[in-house]
């Protein structure tokens, strides 16, 4: 490395800086600056201290988003990294075995907002895969309007998510697996360890590194999931699956509420920076971490 | 005997897996009396009329214009902008270099979540929304953390006696980045690149918030314009949604081993 030399590396840094600060650094502090205000977009901007706080502290349906993403983080960590971790033992355990990765990492790829559209097909009540399915094996008891049924929407959005991801999280854990010694894994057989010991008490506890990002990318991925909620229930039925993320965007965008939604915005950031921050200090091996989008 | 199971039970759960964009493609060639009447029957013929109509009505070949020019103009800020600042971090000691490291990995945590609302009223003021702009400027800038972080790293894997001997042979600083640092990063960039683009073309909230205008929307959003202009007509949906899903398996899967370490690599370094 050189010491400085003038200018020389804030020319190199300049239009990263510039485009990062204009778009996302300036912008966020505004936001916090919209937080302490009533505005609304077009009118005064009247500075209120805490009040937006105060009253997102105390508003039913606020602090009813956080529990429903709550649960759906709750789901997709056995949706997703659950059956993902599932996934790569079951493909670890011989080599090989491509096509099947290939296949199920697929709708990683593709759209959420695609995706979305397509399940709700596969939702639909009256030609869907789903009811459908139930049909044809005697089950029309089980029958539901799976995104209309307040006991059932979040449920069924969570489902998505890991036919979405499981993918993913397979490809981390069948990466991570790849890394344990395969002398351990012989000295285990030899011991006359199964498949299934050897998968529970050899391999996964070895990769606990990779199970801890999986998760941190699963509950911060989760606090921000957006796509999939907006399309396919918008919050609905009777805001049962009504999230942070959408709910946010409707104070703003629908109602012109620009302070109170930059309040809730303000909360949903510290929530997530902090569970980025606390992971930060329990690894402290210097991993940093980013979203997966959602 | 177990091998074999395993392949059948694996070869069933892929299937399974499949099965939603299998029915979707079947259920394209059928009309909308056949799906609803039968919606796990197979298509009497593979008639791909309903595929032309989506696109001639769609506008999906406009959403493809849009989302390519998008991204591609987004990978290629995020790929030079990010290149020069990681260099920037990985040669040189200056004065405010923790500062503006730390802005980055600040970056990497942030959710979108801490600064669209002002980002969108900004644009607003400088009359960017409905314009390609609005997208590809946060698209550079939601992607620059994670390139800098990631080519730092590869940058700081280099031997340092390769750019003393590159400067003693009398090269300057931008000498040095473009002909030496770039080449060298060439895996780097590829990585960085799938992922950016992959991020690009499926980003849905700021497109959905900064473009009104039909002419200018990217897949995702028009797609959604699309699903709701024919709400009803199932057959015309299922084509355009095929439109959409067919060319990005076919791609994906030529690509496969790039992309899936591409993708996996950008979330988990």
């Amino acid at each position: 490395m050189k010491p400085a030399r003038g200018i020389t590396p804030w020319l190199f840094l300049a239009p990263g800086l510039v485009v990062f600060g204009f778009a996302v650094l300036l912008p966020m502090v505004l936001t916090i600056g919209y937080s302490f205000t009533d505005w609304n977009g077009f009118g005064a901007m009247t500075f209120v201290g805490l009040d937006n706080y105060a009253r997102a502290a105390s508003d039913a349906v606020f602090r009813g988003s956080f529990v429903h993403v709550v649960l759906y983080i709750a789901a997709t960590l056995v949706l997703e990294v659950g059956v993902g971790l599932g996934l790569a033992g079951l493909v670890s355990m011989r080599p090989g075995r491509l096509w099947f990765r290939v296949a199920i990492f697929t709708p990683v790829m593709l759209p959420l907002v695609v995706v979305a559209v397509l399940w709700a097909f596969v939702y639909n009540p009256d030609f869907g895969l789903i009811n459908g399915a139930l049909a044809a094996v005697g089950l029309q008891g089980l029958q539901r309007i799976w995104l209309g049924d307040t006991a059932t929407a979040l449920l069924a959005v969570s489902f998505v998510s890991g036919w979405v991801f499981a993918g993913f999280y397979m490809m981390i854990f069948y990466a991570a697996f790849r890394q344990v010694p395969s002398e351990v894994v012989e000295a285990a057989r030899l011991d006359g360890a199964g498949e299934w010991a050897l998968f529970r008490r050899v391999k996964v506890p070895m990769i606990r590194g990779a199970t801890g990002i999986a998760v941190l990318l699963c509950v911060t991925g989760g606090f921000q999931g957006f796509d999939l909620f907006f399309v396919l229930t918008n919050g609905g039925p009777y805001g049962a699956t009504e999230i942070p993320t959408t709910l946010l965007v409707k104070t703003v965008f629908r109602n012109g509420e620009v302070g109170y939604g930059s309040a809730m915005a303000v909360v949903l950031t510290a929530v997530v920076v902090s569970l980025g921050l606390v992971y930060a200090r329990l690894t402290a091996g210097g991993r940093s971490s980013a979203g997966r989008s959602r | 005997m177990s091998r074999l199971l395993v392949s059948v039970a694996l070869g069933l759960l892929a299937l399974v897996y499949f099965l939603p964009l299998i029915w979707m493609v079947l259920s394209s060639f059928k009309t909308n009396q056949a799906i609803f009447a039968a919606p796990f029957e197979l298509p009497t013929s593979i008639d791909l009329s309903k595929w032309a109509e989506a696109w001639d009505v769609g506008n999906l070949g406009r959403y493809a214009i849009n989302s390519t020019i998008v991204t591609s103009a987004s990978v290629f800020l995020i790929l030079v902008a990010g290149a020069a600042a990681a260099f920037a971090f990985s040669r040189y000691r200056f004065r405010g270099r923790s500062l503006a490291l730390g802005l980055f990995a600040l970056g990497l945590l942030l959710p979108l979540q801490s600064y669209f609302i002002a980002q969108s009223n900004l644009f607003t003021q400088l009359a960017i929304t409905d314009t390609l702009m609005a997208l590809i400027i946060p698209y550079t800038a939601m992607g620059l953390p994670l390139a800098v972080y990631l080519l730092k790293v590869y940058l700081d894997a280099l031997p340092d006696e390769l750019f003393e001997a590159a400067r003693i042979d009398g090269a300057g600083d931008a000498r040095v980045f473009r002909e030496l640092a770039l080449p060298l990063l060439r895996p780097g960039l590829a990585t960085v690149a799938i992922f950016s683009a992959l991020a690009c073309w499926n980003e849905f909230l700021l497109a959905l918030l900064y473009i009104q205008d039909d002419d200018l929307k990217t897949i995702p959003t028009g797609l959604l314009a699309f699903s709701s202009r024919y709400v009803t007509d199932y057959s015309l949906l299922f084509s355009a949604l095929s439109i959409v899903t067919i060319p990005m398996i076919v791609i994906y899967v030529v690509f496969n081993r790039h992309i899936v370490e591409g993708i996996t690599a950008g979330s988990v370094k």
